[in-house]
């Protein structure tokens, strides 16, 4: 009831997309500072190197890209002229600079610009970068404002990929003179300029004289808090202390809306939650999968009864107040470009079904199994639901509550059966499935091989024709969701929460806290 | 007390020495890989390669143990392979910050504490001690994080006197700096208030008990001096130990506070650094926090000679 309430009231100044509310257009005054309180501290703020969600945040406001997403989830240009064009054998992809921008340390950014950034992108020793540029074979200005992208072969998530960390422009000046200090002095082209990180505390920014767009910069000064507990986010929130909570968790956003002073945005994400079940990651990522002899890993009907067993409407009401959405697939259904199944498609439970397919399977029951959750209350809760559900059907669930880092590792290592994996999302469906999927991929930590599996991912990502890559990526749903070796459950939701002081802030679908425009009310 | 000093700053160093061991060893025996955990959602073999090899975490331990003090006895902590920085800066930045709240908190137990403890001494059988002694129990069964929350949500949300979080220094703005520091100071000193005030309850009763009080009292004193210069002074002694003792517990409490009031202090940088595997933070901050120990056990001893001139340190008269 208070959330209705509450969001019925918010939504007469706020621009609506698929009923989510994305910014709030009430007019701002120029000056002030705002406060926005992170999860975490964000790492490097090298747009090489950085890995974290909360880094791409503060880089919003710090370092534009190429290309930009707009409320739609459509890829626009940022500090491109126009759309890249891609040749008729996908090989090579121009690139059309604007023309008159600046970086915040004066000097001009041109082509020769772009390109010294793509190749310490690619290049450069510890880039988080490297993967998803390796298809770059090389990067040329053949112009003053034209850059040449030549490709190993045709990559078509290119154009997402540079819409995110790896289209971001550094300035050269700054790279030479600080070299791998640049993540203590970043200069890139944005609304706001460095100013100062004391780490654990705050990064300060302060509106950038240079930038092409600095009439429509409403704010002098932005910091950045690191206050990782949502309890204390809100009650910060609420005092007036801090102006914006970003990554609110469902429990914090119900408590938040009962409050007159404050104002809720929200956009679906791109990323998605589940279980992964450890079918053949025996020695490691990127390790040949091999054999494992458990009811699990073997009996693909073992798994799929285990998948029944779940509801994920019901997870998702009694664990996330049923602020998040159900999911059964890799691509989230708001991805502009081949969208995923919408969660009134995803299957229901059928706890007779999964007994059944236990019987057939002729395993010992209850079935045991260890999964493995972060030391977080939610995961905790999301467990206990998942143990629950599942003994019903046969499953006999013991929770291994693993800090987040041992987590990784352990994961990783292959020394585990079932855990709780999740991703953030990308923009382009490839980001949220080649790593994970693929045989002995990045980041498969399930040992998952299967050679259809395979050639989709290849065929998606080479296919240029939208309408076919759609399609592709629906049979690749279709082909993993058969191996329920990766049990995907619902799609978390960006919840940001604003004092109502704040208008202009806009949150997209990836995630992230854009403050250009905002600014105080009048 | 030249010799005796000397005597124990060579104890000290080999202590911290001992330490630094300790502290190395055990950050690596936590499970979970520092690449990994800097790398995060996005952990690719390269990319995990390349932090491996651009921190030397492919090197023998020894090798790395060996940079590690070899640096560090230049005053080089190295830097925080999270964020950048330089350790050494970090914990300058938090430095002050931490003992802040520490003196802060000391100073709130020392005079609530003594205060109470001396009340509830003299007034023994009395509503007065019955309440103070009330009061140090819930100090010191209160849960930090619970009275933290419920003190902002009361002082810092629905009378807003006292600012909900942040640090802003002393010199900055002094006023702006009590408001932040107020409320975390009281949830940090709260429970060693109410150890103090036991403390000296009890020292204080022994003292009122003894002889020389009587004897004092039959010179025909003043209560007030009485109690002041013979029974309290004597009950400091055992107050003091006590203090030096619990100033550990005030640095590890800060943890837990800092957290709260989003404080950039020891506690919180400690704690960022664990989940981050920070090695370099984490060594830097411990290796710190050990010599702050040291120092403060030695200046306890000090502490002593001067406030019972009847204990002597060292062989030197």
């Amino acid at each position: 009831m208070a959330l209705m309430s509450g969001c019925t009231s918010l939504q007469t100044s706020a621009t609506e997309v698929g009923g989510v509310r994305m910014t709030d257009g009430r007019p701002v005054r120029d000056g002030g500072t705002l406060t926005i309180a992170l999860n975490s501290d964000p790492d490097k703020l090298d747009p090489t190197l950085a890995q974290t969600l909360v880094g791409r945040t503060v880089f919003s406001s710090l370092c534009e890209k190429l290309y930009d997403i707009d409320q739609h989830g459509t890829v626009v240009p940022q500090l491109a002229a126009a759309l890249p064009v891609t040749s008729a054998d996908g090989r090579t992809v121009t690139i059309a600079v604007r023309k008159g921008l600046t970086f915040s340390d004066g000097t001009a950014l041109d082509a020769p610009a772009v390109v010294t950034s793509l190749l310490r992108h690619r290049d450069l020793p510890g880039s988080a970068r490297g993967t998803e540029l390796a298809p770059l074979r090389t990067a040329e200005a053949t112009g003053p404002y034209t850059v040449e992208l030549t490709l190993k072969q045709p990559y078509v998530p290119l154009t997402g990929v540079l819409a995110d960390r790896s289209g971001m422009v550094m300035s050269p000046a700054a790279l030479k003179k600080y070299g791998k200090n640049f993540t203590n002095h970043p200069s890139c082209v944005g609304p706001f300029r460095f100013v100062e990180r004391v780490g654990g505390d705050r990064i300060v920014l302060a509106k950038d004289p240079h930038y092409y767009d600095a009439d429509r910069v409403h704010l002098d000064q932005v910091v950045y808090k690191p206050i990782p507990d949502g309890n204390v986010r809100l009650a910060n929130l609420r005092s007036g202390d801090i102006q914006i909570g970003d990554q609110m968790g469902p429990v914090d956003v119900r408590s938040a809306l009962t409050e007159p002073e404050l104002q809720l945005f929200t956009s679906p994400s791109l990323g998605y939650q589940g279980i992964g079940l450890n079918v053949g990651n025996v020695k490691g990522l990127g390790a040949e999968p091999g054999r494992i002899d458990t009811p699990l890993a073997r009996d693909v009907r073992v798994r799929e009864a285990f998948e029944l067993s779940l509801d994920r409407e019901l997870i998702n009401k009694v664990v996330y107040q049923g602020m998040y959405e159900p999911a059964c697939g890799p691509v989230s259904p708001q991805s502009a470009i081949a969208p995923g199944i919408p969660p009134a498609r995803c299957p229901g439970r059928d706890v007779e079904r999964a007994q059944r397919l236990l019987r057939e399977a002729g395993v010992a029951i209850p079935v045991r199994m260890e999964l493995k959750v972060s030391t977080t209350p939610e995961s905790s809760r999301f467990g206990q639901v998942v143990q629950a559900m599942a003994k019903e059907a046969g499953f006999e669930v013991t929770l291994r509550p693993t800090e987040y880092a041992t987590l990784l590792e352990e994961t990783d290592a292959g020394n585990y059966s079932a855990f709780t994996s999740g991703w953030s999302g990308r923009l382009d469906p490839d980001g949220n499935i080649a790593s994970f999927l693929r045989t002995r991929g990045a980041m498969n930590a399930y040992g998952l091989s299967d050679p259809d599996i395979d050639r989709l991912v290849e065929r998606g990502r080479t296919e240029a024709d939208p309408a076919e890559r759609a399609r592709i990526y629906t049979e690749l749903t279709r082909r993993v969701r058969a191996e329920h070796t990766l049990i995907y459950l619902y799609r978390q939701k960006n919840y940001v929460v604003a004092t109502t002081s704040v208008a202009g802030v806009r949150v997209y679908g990836d995630g992230l806290v854009r403050i250009k425009s905002a600014g105080y009310t009048r | 007390m030249t010799t005796y000093l000397l005597t124990r700053l060579r104890q000290s160093l080999l202590t911290l020495f001992l330490v630094s061991i300790v502290v190395f060893a055990g950050i690596r025996a936590l499970p979970g890989d520092p690449a990994l955990a800097l790398a995060g959602e996005e952990r690719s073999p390269e990319a995990l390669a390349a932090i491996r090899a651009s921190y030397g975490l492919d090197d023998n331990v020894l090798i790395q143990y060996g940079r590690f003090i070899g640096h560090a006895v230049t005053g080089d902590l190295g830097t925080s392979s999270r964020t950048g920085l330089p350790v050494a800066d970090a914990i300058t930045a938090a430095l002050p910050v931490t003992l802040e709240l520490a003196a802060l908190s000391l100073l709130l137990a020392v005079v609530v504490g003594i205060g109470a403890g001396v009340v509830a001494a003299v007034r023994r059988g009395r509503p007065e001690e019955w309440l103070a002694n009330a009061i140090a129990l819930f100090g010191l069964s209160v849960p930090t994080f619970w009275l933290g929350i419920v003190l902002v949500l009361t002082f810092a949300i629905a009378v807003p006197v006292f600012a909900a979080s942040g640090y802003v220094p002393f010199g900055t703005d002094p006023l702006d700096n009590l408001r932040r520091m107020v409320l975390p100071s009281i949830v940090l000193g709260s429970g060693l208030a109410a150890v103090v005030m036991r403390q000296t309850r009890a020292a204080m009763l022994d003292s009122l008990s003894a002889d020389y009080i009587r004897t004092a009292r039959s010179k025909g004193l003043s209560r007030r001096a009485v109690i002041g210069r013979h029974a309290l002074r004597n009950s400091l002694v055992t107050v003091v130990t006590v203090l030096g003792l619990q100033l550990g517990h005030l640095i590890s409490g800060a943890v837990v506070t800092e957290q709260i009031f989003v404080l950039p202090g020891f506690g919180k940088l400690t704690i960022d650094a664990v989940f981050t595997r920070d090695y370099a933070t984490l060594q830097g901050v411990v290796l710190c926090t050990s010599a702050a120990y040291i120092l403060i056990n030695l200046l306890v001893d000090v502490l002593y000679s001067v406030i019972d001139p009847r204990i002597r340190l060292g062989g030197a008269r």
